[in-house]
């Protein structure tokens, strides 16, 4: 529990972090998006439900911050609609959930090549919801350039993430448990 | 799946449909509280934004003297417009009562704002300015800057958030289209900038011209007035290409104001008659009026 509360105040803290997060011109004007990273990150930590009350919550916290009110004509819901960001943080939390079980035994390798691809396919559907809404699909170099090196950014940062994370897990004595599995490991223990 | 992953999974597709439904003044709601909220932390980074852009090009205490220069920096922008709009009331008024009888109405009222952040999103090129419901800022209010003896487009209000913040939807993003001409004929189109925040300086695109429009590199692009959201005779750059189609031709344009040093701006407060404001092509002057 207190584990839980710890990664609720982590992911506060990357909202604060990402109001310093620049956007690097070289990169096709892509940014590290702390917020979402931190929050792949604990869904790799967490049972499904938790995961689901985190997305909940993290996904209205960045809507409420971030959401841009830009209407169809003749519509009342947003081209993005608010809540949307909690649906895609449920999905692809959802999603990340399947590597969880690597995460438990040490590798990390696939989770953080998984946050990356996570960050990557939110943003490729939130494109595609918006030329839905616009009527033309676009689709340029620098588009495709600029989501893979966000998603790049949060490979980048998804290790440190984790690190800290699992250094919370050891301190608040936390164990990653996997339904099914009757040891249950956790962090520190040689397998 | 375990009965209490069904649970929480139906109570998360519950609060996702409930939180859609949402409308838009709840919406507004929300997202003024986060402003409050978050308000210590933006100014905190716009702080450290400021510092740090400012590192090396001060010598003297930097925050005061900062604050000074912008205040006069705001200022004489806004006195440049006033001149503008106070030179071009006196020749209009002259004009319109011995030529026309024009009846002379209320200059358009400009509200200085400072632009505070830049809201991070991938699919929008916005900036957050520090002037909301308090200095009547209402949705889709025009935003300008001076550039040279002209007004210059920047953009228009997309959401008030608060008391003393509103969002700015640039003119370089796809969403604000503009009804524009090129300046010396009567070619008209519809200009836009680009979809995704992939730049702070794309070029815009002019749509819907004739196939065989005359636009000279260099020729200038205003706002035509049409549709009554924008004044007629804003800048909004400069021809840069011209691409004739099957049908219709399309100009590449170069934006006149340059979105990414954009410190103080102006918006333009709605009318209270409704009636579309004009500008004269020396920048803002008079509403439009009718004899």
């Amino acid at each position: 529990m207190m584990y839980f509360l710890l990664v609720l105040v982590v992911l506060l803290l990357s909202f604060v972090g990402q109001e310093f997060v620049p956007a690097i011109a070289w990169a096709y004007y892509a940014r590290l998006l702390l917020v979402q990273t931190t929050f792949y990150c604990a869904a790799v930590t967490v049972p499904y439900p938790v995961m689901l009350l985190l997305a909940a919550a993290t996904g209205f916290a960045w809507d409420a911050r971030y959401h841009v009110p830009v209407y169809p004509e003749g519509s009342n819901h947003a081209e993005l609609d608010f809540g949307f960001t909690m649906f895609l943080f449920g999905l692809m939390g959802s999603l990340i959930q399947g590597v969880r079980p690597l995460f438990r035994r040490g590798r990390w390798e696939l989770p953080v090549f998984f946050i990356g691809v996570c960050t990557f396919l939110s943003l490729v559907i939130q494109y595609l919801v918006l030329s839905f809404h616009r009527g033309g699909l676009y689709l340029s170099t620098e588009m495709w350039f600029q989501m893979l090196m966000t998603s790049l950014f949060s490979m980048l940062a998804a290790p440190l993430i984790l690190l800290l994370l699992s250094r919370l897990a050891k301190w608040t004595g936390y164990r990653i448990r996997l339904e099914g599995i009757t040891r249950k490991y956790s962090y520190g223990d040689s397998i | 799946m375990s009965r209490i992953n069904i649970i929480v999974l139906v109570a998360f597709v519950g609060l996702l449909v409930w939180v859609f439904l949402f409308g838009q003044g709840t919406v507004s709601r929300i997202q003024r509280g986060a402003q409050e909220v978050f308000g210590p932390v933006i100014s905190g980074a716009n702080r450290v934004e400021e510092t740090v852009s400012g590192l090396g090009k001060e010598t003297l205490s930097g925050v005061e003297l900062r604050a000074q220069l912008e205040d006069a920096e705001r200022e004489r922008d806004r006195l440049r417009l006033e001149v503008l709009k106070l030179d071009e009331l006196v020749d209009e008024n002259n004009a319109l009562r011995q030529a026309l009888n024009y009846v002379e109405r209320s200059p358009l009222k400009l509200v200085p704002a400072r632009v505070i952040s830049r809201k991070p999103s991938n699919w929008y090129n916005t900036l957050v300015i520090d002037k909301g419901h308090s200095a009547a800022i209402a949705p889709d209010s025009p935003v300008i800057v001076p550039v040279g003896e002209r007004a210059g487009l920047v953009g228009k209000v997309s959401e008030v958030i608060g008391n003393d913040s509103s969002v700015v939807i640039l003119l370089s993003d796809e969403v604000c289209q503009v009804s524009a001409r090129i300046e010396g004929t009567t070619e008209q189109g519809i200009l836009s900038g680009e979809r995704g925040a992939l730049s702070i300086m794309p070029d815009l695109k002019l749509r819907y011209l004739s196939k065989d429009a005359v636009a000279p590199p260099g020729r200038l692009v205003i706002t035509s007035g049409a549709g009554g959201l924008f004044p007629e005779n804003l800048l909004l750059g400069r021809v840069k290409e011209f691409k004739p189609g099957a049908i219709t031709g399309e100009a590449l344009v170069e934006a006149a104001v340059n979105f990414d040093v954009l410190k103080n701006v102006f918006v333009i407060l709605p009318e209270p008659s409704g009636a579309a404001p004009q500008t004269t092509d020396a920048g803002l002057s008079r509403n439009a009026t009718e004899p």
